[in-house]
């Protein structure tokens, strides 16, 4: 089989799944509809394998051209290389696991089959999204992935209580990324306009060629390419939609708000890194806008206690540090980290999962506590979880996170000292998270605690093949201390794609990368070991919402941004929108015009008196002699 | 030449077809000439112009009666007799459909439109473009809201009054031609100081029509109260007869004072997408809402036929045929929310997605074809004209991309506010069979004319480049 016709089938798979569910599931058992939705998923993951086998040079595969002018063309295309086949893996392979989770998780609703509909075809448009070969094609999965989004994130908009809610958390996420997406929208105009084509290969090799582009019209397309990932990825200044998208099903947070779809921003700048290195200013707002969403986020989770609240700012957080990677120039770490991010990430979210499941719905970890002895592979698995995010040494976000802020140290100490706030942050959040959800006594009430049960094979099976990878993730991407020959793989792999191999990767030091690694594990285990004492041995329980005050209640409260954006953003366009329309429209244009409107009405009734008065015999008579005329004039004519 | 002949006939006819039959009859009559126009469609040289009639010599007071097609009007063509159809089939399953009077006027509208894209004479153009005015007005007087005949009245006198400027412009131009014939017109050596009279006469006529800001006043009362088809046909087919009449008499005939109009008409049409859409952000009653939307479509094709640039025009010709399907489409869902709900008032709806799933399912569609997602011809328009717009004036262009932000939010909070939350009604019909068809009728041509856009624009390239060249040669004639 060639490569065009494996990348056609993967990318017709989940479509055809998609639709065959969207247009008979209603008729087709539930399993059935599951089955299928997870096996035609799982059949793509077995293709992306075949093309991660053959993989060596980019191959371009062209498909068509939709428009043709003299000065452009828009082509779909499709671009098969180191990085878009790893994006695959990823999607498909957490894809087929999230899917095998709904299975259980989504039993109970009535819209089975509608998930999973939407769900196939997310995971269509995310793969158009990463195969994408041109800056347009990569726009149509781009947009196709944010409807996805919306569908999924108001999943329930029916529902008698939280219906409105979720539709406004849905429509919020949209709106938020369009503003992305003009962004985008900009940058393929002035990339059009300098090149040409959008075409990731043409553009790269017309760089390398050394083709001279004016510094600002760099620094444009850079920020616009950064504006549309700010949106997708949930950077500031546009990060607050994840939060709200929490709304959607479990297994939707896990799948599109944690391991893929927020990461598309990651991958937009990764793909583009030949335009970024390029523009070391835009770099360096990418760099600090990544630390501070970092650094906001890391501090909004530590007074959360939605249990998937706090999951959320710890994904725009660990963004955040993807972004501060993709800032220093190391896009290979960046994608490493969104690779362990994905698995201990989409484990996290997915045991969480299974907790609201076995807690009937329950969210709030104040009524939890003691779980671990109700559901032991959720404990066990979620256990992993946390210690992976927290930079437990040896297991895969130590490792990720280790290469990043060894890069940071290296360009700049004092920021390294910033981030490494918001990764002792990350810690003691997510033990707070662990401990409070899982040790200690139940905190709810008794008929739910005879109700609380583990979940069904099909819910943990995916919580162990995902921890797994979450502790052994790190062996992609080895700091080569000890195994020189294994270490960096995934490094060394991505550089094959376009633009990478122009990157010279500067690796920190033996003693500085064994420094680093000491000081990250100190911290992770003196977390550890103080969220022990503070959260089990002294049983501390998080406090209520009222009874909160100083830097926790601004924590809680998000450091007030919402309500910051309220007031500066929506209030005033929505006073303007009501004032145009009452005072511009209604009073001035309106009111000027009819009166206007009246002369004329005046005139015209002086003028009809001196016909016989009908205005409609004078239409009719006007009509029949116009027809006529014409008719006459048409048979003349021939 | 049974193209524009067989609407006449369908006409006349239609108004002796007793009510039980009308509402068969004028499907079958629109399907009819829904066909005939798409096989003619296919069988269509774009690089020559079509005459049905072709006098060389002139009558009373040098009137041709000339009539031509070429690729832009047979498009135009096209989609008035789609958009006829469509109108027909949505109101299938309505009591309008059963009165002769009201399938008479339908189709003496089409036959109106298919000559004012047709007429390749200035006033047999002005003629056609008047004859359309009064089968929409006696659809509006007669079959719309009983209390709002003061709003008609401001319609119908302001698009008028419009209009007259236009035949004005006309007459002048003619003083300097032996005839009104299109080709004649366009070479003829008008003193340079009167052309920018001249085309300031054809905006004000199209300006009304389409409406662009400040001239728009009329528009929100009369589609807010019309009956169904009445708005659709102002909406979806009406004012394109002003954007063709910009692209194919406007600036051609007096491309030099184009310079003159340019910036001014491109800001106004920027200002018309901003003030739409943020006074669609709050408005309440549904059918405004895409009332509002509809001016800030509007503004950017006006915008990008100002720039009368190949690609800019190109944008506009798809967004207008863009355009006119979603009107169909949004139209139609308003009404029958307006329906089910018994009012018009976004807060007093809700859930109906739940309570109506195949309505819900289709007006999601009919949303995501109106915010010109990937897929849809909206989104090969809206990149090429704010491309287009962009390149003139990057300002501009980032101030009209807000209308992706902005339009984001008054379309999904319409959908939302009338299909989302907990059900408010229980018990209601769901989509009727035509109304279906319509939407995914609307669907399928959005999705495939964004999938192949490159059919309108190999139809319509020789036609435009044609002109693009002629303007070119009229220009250093004056000079």
């Amino acid at each position: 089989m060639g490569f065009s016709t494996i990348v056609y089938i993967l990318l017709l798979l989940p479509l055809l799944g998609g639709l065959t569910n969207g247009l008979f599931g209603k008729h087709l058992p539930k399993q059935f509809s599951g089955a299928l939705g997870t096996g035609v998923i799982f059949s793509a993951f077995l293709c992306v394998l075949m093309l991660f086998n053959h993989v060596n040079e980019p191959v371009q595969i062209d498909l068509c051209n939709i428009l043709r002018f003299d000065s452009f063309s828009l082509e779909i295309n499709f671009l098969i290389d180191q990085l878009s086949v790893w994006m695959s893996l990823i999607i498909t392979g957490i894809g087929t696991l999230i899917h095998l989770f709904s299975m259980g998780y989504m039993k109970e609703d009535e819209g089975y089959y509608k998930f999973f509909t939407y769900l196939n075809l997310f995971i269509f448009a995310m793969l158009i999204l990463v195969l994408g070969g041109n800056y347009f094609v990569l726009f149509f999965g781009w947009e196709g992935v944010g409807i996805c989004s919306f569908l999924l994130i108001g999943f329930h908009y029916s529902d008698p209580v939280k219906g409105i809610s979720n539709s406004l958390a849905a429509r919020k996420a949209f709106v938020m990324n369009r503003i992305g997406d003009a962004g985008l929208i900009f940058a393929l105009f002035m990339l059009l306009s300098t090149f040409g084509t959008l075409n990731f290969v043409d553009i790269s090799e017309r760089l390398s060629e050394g083709v001279s582009m004016h510094h600002l019209t760099v620094l444009g397309i850079t920020l616009c390419l950064f504006l549309a990932a700010t949106g997708k990825s949930a950077q500031i200044p546009l990060f607050t939609w994840l939060p709200d998208a929490m709304a959607g099903p479990t297994p939707v947070s896990a799948l599109i708000h944690a391991a893929t779809m927020v990461t598309a921003g990651i991958y937009l700048v990764a793909r583009s890194n030949f335009l970024f290195e390029l523009a070391p200013l835009t770099q360096d707002i990418v760099l600090y806008i990544g630390i501070a969403t970092s650094l906001f986020a890391a501090f909004m989770a530590l007074r959360q206690n939605d249990i998937k609240k706090v999951l959320a700012y710890s994904t725009v957080s660990q963004l955040g540090l993807m972004v501060v990677a993709l800032g220093l120039g190391a896009y290979t770490v960046a994608i490493f980290h969104v690779t362990t991010h994905a698995f201990f990430k989409a484990l996290l979210f997915l045991g969480s999962g299974s907790v609201i499941h076995g807690m009937h719905h329950e969210q709030d970890i104040r009524k939890m506590g003691g779980l671990k002895k109700v559901m032991p592979i959720t404990h066990w698995t979620f256990l992993i979880g946390t210690l992976a995010i927290s930079g437990f040494p040896l297991l895969s976000g130590f490792y990720s996170k280790d290469e990043i802020i060894g890069h940071l140290f290296d360009q700049n100490p004092v920021l390294y000292g910033v981030i490494m706030v918001s990764v002792l942050m990350t810690a003691i959040y997510m033990f707070r998270l662990y401990f409070l959800t899982f040790h200690g006594t139940f905190r709810g009430t008794q008929s739910t605690w005879e109700h609380v049960h583990e979940s069904p094979w099909t819910m943990t099976l995916p919580l162990v093949i995902l921890s797994v990878f979450s502790a052994l993730g790190g062996l992609l991407n080895l700091p080569g201390l000890f195994f020189h020959e294994g270490a960096h793989w995934l490094s060394g792999y991505l550089h094959g794609a376009p633009g990478m191999h122009n990157i010279v990767h500067e690796t920190p030091n033996f003693s500085t990368t064994l420094g680093l690694m000491a000081v990250a594990s100190a911290l992770s285990i003196g977390v550890l070991a103080w969220a022990y004492q503070n959260y089990v041995r002294r049983g501390s329980v998080a406090k209520s919402d009222e009874a909160l005050n100083g830097w926790e209640k601004l924590s809680n409260r998000k450091l007030y941004w919402d309500e910051w954006y309220d007031w500066m953003v929506v209030k005033p366009i929505e006073w303007l929108g009501f004032q145009t329309n009452h005072t511009v429209e209604e009073r001035g244009l309106k009111s000027g015009i009819s009166g206007l409107g009246m002369l004329t009405g005046k005139a015209g009734n002086a003028l009809r008196k001196l016909q016989n008065g009908y205005v409609s015999s004078y239409l009719s008579w006007m009509v029949i002699g116009m027809i006529l005329l014409v008719v006459f004039y048409l048979l003349n004519g021939n | 030449m049974e193209l524009i002949l067989l609407p006449l006939l369908f006409g006349i006819v239609s108004f002796f077809i007793p009510g039980r039959w009308g509402r068969i009859s004028s499907l079958l009559f629109a399907a009819i000439s829904l066909v005939a126009v798409t096989v003619k469609l296919f069988y269509f040289q774009p690089d020559v112009k079509e005459y049905f009639v072709n006098n060389t010599g002139t009558y009373v007071l040098g009137m041709t009666f000339n009539m031509a097609i070429d690729g832009l009007g047979i498009l135009m063509l096209g989609l008035s007799n789609l958009v006829i159809f469509l109108v027909a089939l949505s109101n299938f399953n309505r009591e309008e459909a059963s009165k002769p009077s009201f399938n008479g006027l339908l189709f003496l509208m089409q036959f109106g439109l298919n000559g004012v894209f047709a007429a390749e004479d200035g006033i047999l153009f002005y003629m056609f473009w008047e004859l359309t005015l009064i089968p929409v007005f006696l659809m509006l007087y007669w079959y719309g809201a009983k209390e709002n005949h003061k709003n008609l009245l401001t319609f119908f006198l302001y698009t008028l009054f419009g209009s007259l400027f236009m035949l004005l412009a006309i007459l002048a131009w003619g003083a300097y031609t032996p005839s009104y014939d299109y080709n004649k017109l366009m070479y003829a050596a008008v003193p340079s100081q009167y052309v920018c009279w001249i085309f300031t006469g054809f905006l004000l006529a199209f300006a009304v029509k389409i409406p662009l800001f400040p001239f728009h006043t009329w528009q929100p009362p009369t589609y807010s109260t019309a009956p169904m088809a009445g708005t659709m046909l102002l909406s979806a087919i009406m004012l394109k007869m002003a954007l063709f009449g910009m692209i194919k008499w406007m600036i051609p005939l007096s491309y030099s004072a184009l310079k003159f109009w340019q910036l001014p008409v491109i800001i106004l049409g920027i200002i018309g997408i901003l003030y739409g859409a943020v006074i669609a952000l709050r408005e309440n009653n549904m059918r405004k809402v895409f009332a509002f939307a509809s001016i800030s479509h509007l503004g950017l094709i006006a915008a990008g036929i100002m720039i009368f640039s190949f690609d800019a025009l190109m944008g506009s010709i798809i967004q207008m045929v863009n355009h006119s399907l979603i009107a169909v489409g949004l139209f139609l869902c308003a009404d029958i929310a307006t329906n089910r709900f018994g009012t018009s008032d976004l807060q007093q709806m809700g859930g109906l997605a739940k309570v109506a799933p195949r309505f819900g399912f289709w007006f999601a569609v009919t949303v995501l074809i109106a915010l010109s997602v990937p897929l849809t011809a909206g989104f090969i328009g809206e990149f090429l004209l704010i491309k287009a717009v962009f390149e003139y004036q990057a300002v501009f262009g980032i101030l009209a991309a807000l209308t992706l932000v902005l339009g984001a939010v008054y379309m999904i909070r319409a959908y939302q506010m009338s299909s989302m939350g907990a059900p408010k009604i229980t018990n209601v019909a769901d989509l009727h069979w035509n109304e279906m068809l319509v939407l995914a009728l609307v669907a399928v041509l959005a999705v495939f004319l964004g999938l192949y856009p490159n059919g309108i624009i190999s139809l319509v390239k020789p036609s435009i480049q044609h002109m693009l060249e002629n303007v070119q040669d009229t220009t250093n004639l004056i000079k």
